[in-house]
């Protein structure tokens, strides 16, 4: 990080042009981070929270987030609403065709732990980080915009710090 | 007609095939034998006094004792209606398909099927239609049912 303090000051020094020097991990992490597109997966009322969130008053754009209808483009999974046990593969053929590195946030009460669902139902999945491996959980019933938006800028943190080892370990 | 013209109608054309019950609040609630079920419903959809052709619902109950198969019918033209039931015992509970009389009832009889266990005869497509393909856990909606991972609500 020392270099990257003292690239001000080589630039000034050079007439007539300018000189950026980093690393490619911080160039790649960048990348990552503010283009963070989304796949389009809304199962309940989450996703209304999450059209809200996509819409002008809250403006997903500003976080370089926007929404992709195939899994095929999509960085990013937002489980908006309830997974079922009839959707839980549905879900993990989603993820499955989605190119690495992938992400997913669990959006919401019912994709955490079943939610209000937890007691007395048959038909829903109760977490569905039994299915896929969660980076990010935002708990509410449904979050607000503003808990979704934090929710996501802590995920671009999170990759803000990756190491380009990461990756090929896993 | 009225209710109380309904009830009277009933009781005149279908001696001992409709079995007045007291649990009707809104509409008059009566019961009907399984093995007599088709030939009683044609007769109240074709009836020109009646009329009724449309099946607003119908769904089965499991009262922890005995299982009911209940349809709400109504008529377009005459604009009333009326409730009726089939009560079915525990051990190989089944009841004729009433597609034929009312197509309209093909996805709540698998519904029915996959749900409370009820075996629907004559049937032509009995596949899972809520439940997951691969579904092996028995009937959801039975009171006794349990599950691995059903968790049931502690009591307060």
């Amino acid at each position: 990080m020392g270099l990257i303090k003292k690239v001000p000051v080589y630039t000034e020094n050079i007439p007539g042009g300018a000189l950026v020097a980093t690393s490619l991990e911080q160039v790649l992490n960048f990348g990552r981070a503010k283009s963070l597109w989304y796949l389009l997966f809304g199962t309940a009322c989450c996703a209304i929270e999450l059209m809200c969130t996509g819409a002008s008053r809250y403006d997903f754009d500003r976080l370089g987030m926007i929404y992709r209808a195939t899994p095929r483009q999509a960085d990013l999974i937002l489980t908006a609403g309830t997974i079922t046990k009839k959707m839980a593969p549905r879900l993990r053929k989603l993820y499955d065709q989605m190119a690495e590195p992938r992400y997913v946030i669990a959006m919401g009460g019912c994709t955490i732990n079943g939610g209000p669902f937890y007691y007395d139902s048959y038909s829903v999945e109760k977490g569905i980080d039994h299915i896929i491996p969660v980076d990010i959980y935002i708990p509410g019933c449904p979050p607000r915009p503003e808990s979704l938006m934090e929710g996501c800028i802590h995920l671009q943190e999170v990759i803000r710090k990756q190491k380009l080892s990461d990756w090929q370990e896993k | 007609m009225t209710r109380d013209e309904l009830k009277a109608y009933i009781e005149s054309n279908f001696v001992g095939r409709m079995t007045l019950l007291e649990s009707g609040k809104v509409e008059p609630m009566y019961e009907i034998k399984a093995d007599d079920l088709i030939e009683v419903a044609t007769k109240l959809r074709d009836d020109l006094e009646l009329k009724f052709d449309f099946l607003c619902n119908m769904g089965g109950v499991d009262t922890r004792e005995r299982l009911e198969v209940i349809y709400n019918i109504a008529s377009t033209s005459k604009l009333h209606r009326l409730d009726f039931k089939v009560i079915l015992g525990y051990d190989s509970p089944a009841v004729e398909s009433i597609c034929p009389v009312w197509p309209g009832a093909n996805w709540y009889e698998r519904e029915m099927y996959e749900l409370y266990g009820i075996d629907i005869l004559n049937h032509n497509d009995l596949r899972p239609l809520l439940l997951p393909e691969d579904w092996d856990q028995g009937h959801p909606m039975r009171k006794d049912w349990d599950a691995p991972d059903f968790v049931r609500m502690p009591e307060l």
